[in-house]
């Protein structure tokens, strides 16, 4: 029997190949992502691993309040005489390592857009890790290294001057040697080093170390080593031996690689979803063709359980056939994601790629899995087929599952779908647990529309139909009709269709909403018309250009915006931004529910506004005291002198205090935006180039804005993510095209006999083809359309719970009219190969076919 | 030995019902070749269908070898099927994707059973292929492709043999080897055939000669001569 699987298999190589396909970019995506982030662990593991390869024990600041950014507070270097004191310690030296802008002679970044650069300071050699490639570390204050790939990315040489910004100017400094860490890439990153006390001053740390490196005598472990300098320093420095620290680092980027390691799965979770319609389908039709021979196989005493398997077997070798394929496209996938990534500078290091035994099996197991749970259904109804179908001279159609049953599971289904999304929005499940219920949510809804959607489909098909029918001439209400055939058929097909398209529909109306939302904080909450950012948006920029900026001529009032994380007790992990108290009113536009704007000019140390949100869930009130703890372990007291009005995107978080507060207490030295205002009568775009003019020598890397640009900005954002959305879900859809491409062809095969007699009775090739089109084109008009619907649909209900927070739902009539117009174009595109099949048909080996 | 008693199926309910069978009773003993006869819509079909166990009367029995079929269920059937019944179909149905012979060993295929190659191979010759093993269906005639059938049918040495209009739309020639190779079932081999037909020809062929008509056992008796069956078509009209 299972020869015989096999043979009938061979024999349907087209067919099942098609269905192989259907999954193929599904593991494709697991596998791939698989691949890409253990190379990318991996490479990481070894950076952090050579880092320390001379470090016996570290000592680094304690998080006590997790940052977006993931930054911990640099300390004191009192700490290092206390350190080189204990018994058993052979070397230590503090060290410096923050993010910055290294910069060309020019003031050009040396690097990607958005790829991280580093300032850091020289260790002692016999605790360095870098290797000098070419030169020599820095040992005077104007003196610098750079890794030797930034170096060549950014063409510079040993002699060449580079430019470094920390939170002040930038400054020049001459290139005296070229680094290297093991056979180790960074990635995008770039490192470069400077001496300890230059590397203090242009990075805000004078006097602080981020981390102090200890190397032991032979005589001592590692680990006695750490319980011996634990022993004399505070509670507030996490002190690891040097194992523990590279394994720490490891998997903070582990975690923090782990975003884009699950987003990567959905979207290959939703392309398998989409591939499981395809299979299910072209199992489905299989089966009914086969019908005749299963009733043979049967009275030639073939058992149902015989049946069961021959179907099933077909799905496993089917199932299999895709893991490898899955496998092998899923590895160069992985070259590709990593490119695409790259693009939008994403950079991952990595030497060669690293596939593991797990992301086989792992892709095995899901390929093999879903290839059987979407055969199942046909297959049990293969099962079902009577040995009397073999004598019978029409083909019986093995009896579909009864209507009742049909409709009481889409039912629960849907109901289900319905409570769980219900249950995340009202229950405001946040994260990972309310996307995955969402998920599920939207699957059961999924299935319970797929399900009861072979009874909608004959008035949809009449409406969508209607053109094609009523201009189409007689081919165009043929293939109308062809479509109402089988509606089971033409209801999963679509189906398959419906869910790529959904999510298409639903991320552009989303991304169009933040982009209109983007648009209203700004124009609501910002009054200065000039705005100054760091690169991309994404780094602080020095006090001193905002300061700069607000003596330039014309200028009325500058004021920096600072952000943190702090621990708000009752409330939990909360935004904090400081101002400057002397000019914020004139830069930006703060509604106050209680108190005035006199109360934000008299924003000082010790005093706070606080959002309506937090108000509510902390329980303060006016002239309230609490007591946040902040990143660098302080709990200043804030009394409430104003409470805002929550919902401005945390533009301004739930917790504002005065600059001064923020540097003290906080430990956030500089700003994130600059806003300034112009003076009346005097021309923005005048004041903006000036500005420019100042800032350009000392601050390079500062981006002197309009609010117009500033909002093209944040959209260029949104729109890179969203090209990244659609590049992946564009996966699903072309697994749904050939679901289409799949069910056309298997009809046609059915049809021979009819096409055939159509052909005899004078219907053209042309006619033929053109039938075939239009089906195509009503299914794939049928899904969309759906999935617009859908779309939009779980956008209104998503923006619900956001509309709180700013979030303005907005619909782009133009780009969905043009989503429905493109998947019509799809449809076409899809019946290519079908139509010209179709078209080819003999006539006399049609009609006397059997 | 087949044995039916008052066997009826009515197809539909109320209005639109039709009784195919409307109380037959018979005996078929071993090493006979039957053929069934009758204008069409007789119920010729039908009663092969139950007495073969593929379908279920509305009421009556079926006995095959002294067990009660029509109480069997489908695990048993099957059983019953591998190890007493062979078919033969008016539409060939080989698959396509199997060789004669592989076509022909299916049966034990399916039963997990393994094929006596000297019995094979004597089948092959009986029915004229023994050069055509290694053929598929495709590439045979149909007149050759129903005798595969018929080897396959006889492959497991059945007790009982089905043909439901075997020689179908084959020319003289070809149906008169396909007739010749059930007779031969029956002299050589002992085993019972039962052959739905509507080929006087065909009838003549046999042992014995029943007829049906509206649901009805309307003839019983052997088969005279071809003009003989003709007359007596003409009277069932
Ligand atoms: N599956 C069925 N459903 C309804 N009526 C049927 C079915 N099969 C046969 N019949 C009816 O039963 C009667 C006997 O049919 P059948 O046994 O096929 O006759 P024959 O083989 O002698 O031509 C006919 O009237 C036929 O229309
Ligand atoms: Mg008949």
């Amino acid at each position: 029997m299972l020869g015989l699987t096999l043979k009938s298999l061979l024999a349907r190589k087209w067919r099942s190949a098609m269905t192989a396909l259907a999954v193929v970019f599904g593991i494709a995506l697991v596998a791939g992502t698989y691949v890409l982030t253990d190379t990318t662990n991996q490479a990481f593991d070894e950076i952090f691993v050579k880092s320390n390869e001379k470090i016996d024990v570290t000592i680094t600041g304690r998080e006590r309040v997790d940052q977006p950014d993931g930054s911990v507070p640099a300390f004191s270097d009192r700490y290092l005489d206390e350190v080189r004191a204990v018994d058993g310690v052979s070397d230590a030296a503090g060290s410096v390592f923050t993010p910055g802008s290294i910069l060309n002679d020019k003031g050009k970044s040396t690097g990607a857009p958005f790829a991280p650069q580093f300032i850091s300071s020289v260790l002692p050699a016999r605790l360095e890790a870098l290797n000098y490639v070419e030169g020599r570390p820095p040992r005077k204050p104007n003196e610098a290294a750079l890794d030797e790939a930034a170096a060549e990315r950014g063409g510079l040489r040993v002699g060449d001057t580079i430019r470094l910004v920390g939170t002040g100017a930038a400054l020049p400094y001459r290139l005296v040697g070229l680094t290297r860490l093991g056979s180790a890439s960074f990635g995008g990153s770039s490192i470069s080093q400077v001496t300890l006390p230059v590397a203090q001053r242009i990075t805000g740390k004078r006097g602080e170390f981020d981390q102090i490196s200890v190397a032991g005598k032979d005589s001592v472990s590692p680990e006695e080593l750490k319980r011996r300098v634990a022993a004399v320093l505070p509670e507030s420095l996490l002190v690891e031996t040097g194992t523990e620290n590279a394994e720490r680092q490891a998997s903070d980027v582990r975690d923090g690689l782990s975003f884009l390691t699950i987003a990567l799965f959905a979207f290959g979770a939703i392309s398998l979803f989409v591939g499981s319609f395809v299979i299910f389908n072209v199992f489905s039709i299989t089966v009914a063709q086969r019908t005749r021979e299963f009733g043979m196989l049967r009275t030639l005493g073939a058992s149902r359980r015989q049946i069961l398997r021959n179907v099933l077997v077909e799905g496993l070798v089917i199932g299999l056939v895709a893991s490898v394929f899955g496998v092998l496209v899923g590895i160069g996938l992985a070259e590709g994601l990593s490119a695409l990534l790259s693009g939008f500078g994403i950079d991952l290091p990595g030497n060669s790629l690293v596939v593991v035994p797990r992301t086989v099996i792992v892709s095995f197991l899901i390929g093999v899995g879903v290839t059987l749970v979407s055969s199942m259904i046909p297959a049990f109804r293969a099962t079902r087929v009577p040995p009397i179908a073999a004598l019978s001279e029409d083909i019986l159609q093995a009896g579909g599952t009864r209507l009742w049953i049909r409709g009481l599971v889409s039912f629960v289904l849907g109901v289900a779908g319905v409570a769980l999304i219900a249950w995340v929005l009202v229950g405001n499940i946040e994260g990972g647990a309310g996307a995955a219920r969402i998920g599920a949510g939207a699957v059961c809804l999924v299935v319970s529309i797929a399900i009861f959607s072979p009874r909608l489909i004959q008035p949809l098909v009449r409406v969508i139909g209607w053109p094609i029918a009523r201009f189409g001439g007689l081919t165009g209400k043929l293939a109308r009709e062809n479509s109402l055939r089988t509606p089971a058929r033409t209801a999963v097909t679509s189906a398959a269709l419906m869910i790529g398209i959904a999510l298409v529909a639903f991320v552009t109306i989303f991304a169009s909403g933040l982009n209109s939302s983007v648009t209203d904080v700004i124009a609501q909450n910002v009054r200065g018309q000039i705005i100054l950012q760091g690169p991309g948006g994404f780094v602080e920029i020095p006090p001193e250009a905002v300061r700069d900026a607000e003596v330039v001529q014309g200028v009325e009032a500058a004021s920096g915006v600072r952000y943190t994380q702090a621990r708000v007790p009752r409330a939990g992990g909360t935004a904090v931004a400081s101002v400057d108290p002397r000019s914020v009113d004139r830069v930006l536009e703060i509604d106050l529910v209680e108190g005035t704007q006199a109360d934000l000019r008299a924003l000082a140390p010790g005093r706070a506004v606080i959002g309506q949100k937090l108000a509510d869930e902390a329980g303060l009130g006016l002239g309230d005291r609490f007591r946040p703890l902040t990143k660098t372990g302080r709990r200043p007291e804030l009394e409430v002198t104003a409470i805002m009005a929550s919902g401005n995107l945390d533009f301004l978080g739930e917790v504002v205090v005065s600059e001064t507060q923020m540097d003290r207490d906080f430990g956030v030295k500089a700003d994130f935006f600059g806003f300034v205002r112009v003076k009346p009568g005097e021309n923005v775009e005048k004041v903006k180039d000036r500005i420019s003019r100042t800032l350009d020598r000392p601050y390079p890397t500062v981006e002197v804005l309009n609010q117009d640009e500033l909002e093209q900005r944040q959209r260029e954002q949104i729109n890179a993510i969203l090209a990244l959305i659609y590049v992946l879900l564009a996966l699903a859809v072309v697994v749904s095209l050939v679901g289409i491409v799949v069910t056309l062809i298997l009809s046609i095969y059915e049809r021979t006999r009819e096409l055939g007699m159509l052909r005899a009775v004078g219907m053209s090739r042309r006619q033929v083809k053109r039938m075939i089109r239009f089906e195509a084109v009503i299914t794939a008009v049928l899904g969309a359309s759906a999935g617009l619907v859908l779309g939009i649909i779980f956008a209104f209900l998503m923006g619900i719970p956001l509309e709180g927070e700013g979030f303005v739902l907005s619909y782009p009539i133009p780009t969905l009219l043009a989503i429905l117009v493109l998947s019509a174009l799809a449809g076409v595109l899809a019946s290519v190969y079908p139509a010209r099949k179709a078209a080819r048909l003999d006539v006399l080996e049609a009609i006397s076919y059997e | 030995m087949v044995s039916a008693r008052g066997l009826e199926r009515i197809y539909g309910e109320g209005e639109a019902s039709v009784q195919a069978l409307d109380g037959v009773d018979v005996d078929f003993d071993h090493g006979l070749f039957t053929s069934i006869m009758g204008p069409s819509g007789s119920g010729k079909s039908t009663l092969m269908h139950i007495l073969a166990g593929l379908d279920r009367p509305t009421a009556g029995a079926v006995q095959i070898d002294g067990v009660e079929i029509t109480d069997l269920d489908d695990a048993d059937l099957t059983q019953l099927r591998r190890d007493k019944l062979g078919f033969v179909f008016q539409f060939f149905n080989l698959l396509p994707v199997l060789t004669a012979e592989e076509n022909v060993v299916l049966p034990l295929t399916i039963a997990r059973r393994k094929p006596d190659q000297e019995w094979v191979d004597q089948l092959m010759e009986t029915v004229g292929l023994a050069d055509r093993k290694t053929h598929r269906p495709a590439e045979l005639s149909g007149g050759q492709q129903q005798r595969v059938a018929i080897a396959r049918a006889r492959v497991t040495r059945p007790s009982v043999l089905f043909a439901d209009e075997p020689p179908g739309n084959l020319d003289a020639e070809s149906s008169h080897q396909v007739l010749q190779l059930l007779r031969s079932a029956v002299d050589e081999f002992g085993q019972t055939v039962i052959m739905v037909t509507h080929e006087p020809d065909a009838a003549a062929h046999g042992d014995r000669l029943i007829a049906l008509r509206d649901g009805r056992l309307v003839h019983d008796a052997p088969p005279v001569s071809a003009d003989a069956v003709i007359e007596l078509l003409k009277t069932l009209g």
